[in-house]
């Protein structure tokens, strides 16, 4: 009887970590067309050649006719590394940076606002448009 | 400023969140809560080890007098009425923003620090709980007493039913909710509660809050896993091992019910910010009839709040269900048996998911109630630059304690459900009996994993 535990408890850790590793890859394709671009300049740390360095990820927001692409993007960005929000827009709302402590930036209704912060404690923040009540990304902030 | 306090913010308290676990640290927790079990199931020992009248290591006289203590009662409640009171000047008339210490102070340091205590010191809430004192101070009116004859017995078929029903509105409040952290949102709930608390002990006296509060039960259901309990012989405090301490758990209906929620919730939390269930909702929210967009997301939150409680209910009590050898009636009593099994995965996974959150949040809120009308006082000196982020700073020892949390719930809560096993389940059945058991527990610690890790 106990072999049998084994194989099956075993089994099911296999197929809990295809699972996992499945769904790690898969929220790579977002919604929006926009969040890609997002996702696309988003790891630029690890192998950016030295004057880049220091450049955060930077995410396309675009807000028209009630709708904010992308939503519930997810980019990643390390502690002190200034993350740009390009943000364009039709309509006046204000932007939540759920950071440590929080952020808040007034979004005009007009194209190219640029919105720049640094997070200085690591965790995951989420960043929220709040008269849509929508999350646009969660930025990962590494230490 | 104001119009902050509307937004949704994560757990009504706002800030960041935990970073997710890393693969590595989600599969070696895994595979260490497997090796355990197996090893518990298949080779462990063969007669119940554990046993709640074992007398334990007797403390110092003046420990238990201390306990004992009227003054030391009365300080307590006395203090705990102080802070009530104290949050609530802050909620009613300090800043009316993300700035007020209620959110806080109701979803960290009561909700999470309660369970830090009580599973240190012990079922604290019954000594402190502000609405036993206010029952206990009306009691003193003359004439008062004279009711208590006539208030009706509590129905024992209620059991923990009102608390497993208040625990899920709180968690409710939190998690699924149009706006967790609405001021106004939080001040009706607790309006709710305490009209609640006051009319069911009108009418049942104060069993009810034994029965229905959820924050006593909570403290109490956690406590059962404390090194500290009274001697039910001798009375006297003593210290000694948690297993012997856990099965003391009252099995009442409803019990499942409120471990259910709570481990149901916790895991909800989890999976609630994963970025598929969120654009689900956002999808969705919209399509429910009659209550606009945010109100659809909630009704969509609420429904998979419930189906994930439902599930951890109607599992475990299947699987404490599946053995041979007993009659259709013990088997009904099973469930309620084997409940206090779940808490120390309960207590585990609750460590894990809002260590960080009661360690930072809670200093942040320490630092709020420091100045609680928003005039820029530093009580006590606190100033929100004393606030240390290490946990946060330290992510992979964050990572390790939680998977540390995880397992230990795990492994304490196999060897638990072992010793009960070999108590409840039939000689014979013993080995096949527990497996559905163990396979469940399981399959929570590695959901649990995995849903930490981030989906």
């Amino acid at each position: 009887m106990p072999p049998m535990n084994i194989v099956s408890t075993l089994g099911l850790l296999v197929s809990t970590a295809v699972v996992a590793a499945g769904c790690g890859s898969g929220p790579a394709t977002p919604a929006g067309s926009s969040s890609t671009e997002a996702t696309a300049v988003a790891a630029p740390s690890a192998a950016a050649s030295p004057p880049r360095e220091a450049a955060g990820p930077v995410v396309n927001v675009t807000i028209a006719a009630g709708v904010v692409t992308p939503t519930n993007a997810e980019v990643e960005a390390t502690v002190g590394q200034p993350i740009v929000l390009e943000v364009s827009s039709d309509a006046t709302d204000s932007i939540h940076v759920h950071s440590t402590p929080e952020r808040v930036f007034d979004v005009q209704p007009f194209p190219g606002q640029r919105f720049e912060f640094t997070v200085g404690i690591p965790g995951r923040v989420d960043i929220e448009l709040h008269d849509l009540n929508r999350t646009v990304v969660t930025i990962a902030v590494k230490p | 400023m104001a119009e902050i306090a509307e937004t949704v913010l994560a757990h009504g308290v706002g800030g960041s969140t935990d970073l997710p676990l890393p693969l590595p640290y989600a599969l070696i927790g895994g595979v260490w809560a497997l090796i355990v079990t197996f090893a518990v199931v298949g080779v462990a020992w063969r007669t119940p080890r554990f046993d709640p009248a074992k007398p334990g290591r007797a403390l110092p006289p003046w420990v238990t007098n201390a306990v004992n203590s009227p003054t030391v009662r009365g300080v307590l409640a006395a203090a705990t009425i102080a802070a009530t009171v104290w949050v609530a000047v802050a909620a009613i008339w300090g800043p009316q923003g993300n700035d007020n210490a209620l959110p806080g102070a109701f979803y960290v340091l009561l909700w999470v620090g309660l369970v830090a205590v009580s599973v240190i010191v012990g079922p604290i809430w019954r000594v402190i709980s502000p609405v036993r004192t206010v029952w206990r101070l009306l009691g003193r009116r003359p004439g008062a007493r004279d009711g208590g004859d006539r208030r009706r017995r509590y129905p024992a078929g209620f059991g923990y039913w009102p608390a497993a029903l208040g625990l899920f509105a709180f968690v409710w409040l939190e998690l699924a909710s149009p706006d967790p952290g609405s001021l106004t949102a939080i001040k009706i709930w607790i309006l709710c509660y305490a009209v609640a608390m006051f009319a069911g002990a009108a009418v049942f006296g104060s069993t009810w809050f034994a029965r229905a509060d959820p924050f006593e039960v909570y403290s109490v259901t956690v406590s059962r896993l404390a090194p500290f309990r009274r001697n039910p012989a001798t009375g006297r405090i003593v210290i000694g091992n948690p297993l012997d301490h856990l099965p003391t758990m009252p099995v009442r209906p409803g019990t499942v019910a409120v471990m259910a929620v709570l481990l149901g919730s916790t895991a909800f939390d989890s999976f609630s910010q994963s970025k598929g269930f969120r654009n689900f909702v956002d999808r969705n929210g919209a399509a429910v009839p009659l209550v606009g967009d945010s109100g659809g997301g909630s009704v969509l939150r609420t429904a998979a709040l419930l189906v994930f409680v439902v599930v951890v209910g109607v599992s475990f009590t299947a699987a404490a269900r599946a053995t041979g050898g007993v009659t259709a009636e013990q088997r009904r009593q099973l469930p309620g048996r084997l409940a206090h099994c779940l808490i120390p995965i309960v207590v585990g996974y609750i460590f894990a998911h809002y260590l960080s959150y009661l360690v930072e949040r809670g200093q942040e809120t320490m630092v709020r109630l420091a100045d609680p009308l928003g005039r820029g006082w530093h009580l006590l000196g606190l100033d929100s630059s004393d606030v240390v982020y290490f946990l946060s700073m330290n992510p992979a020892l964050l990572w390790t304690i939680k998977v540390a949390c995880v397992v230990i719930g795990h492994v304490v809560a196999v060897i638990a459900a072992h010793d009960q096993a070999l108590r409840v389940i039939p000689v014979g059945h013993q080995l096949t009996g527990q497996l559905a058991m163990m396979l469940v527990m399981v399959v929570y610690t590695l959901t649990g994993l995995y849903l930490l890790f981030g989906g």
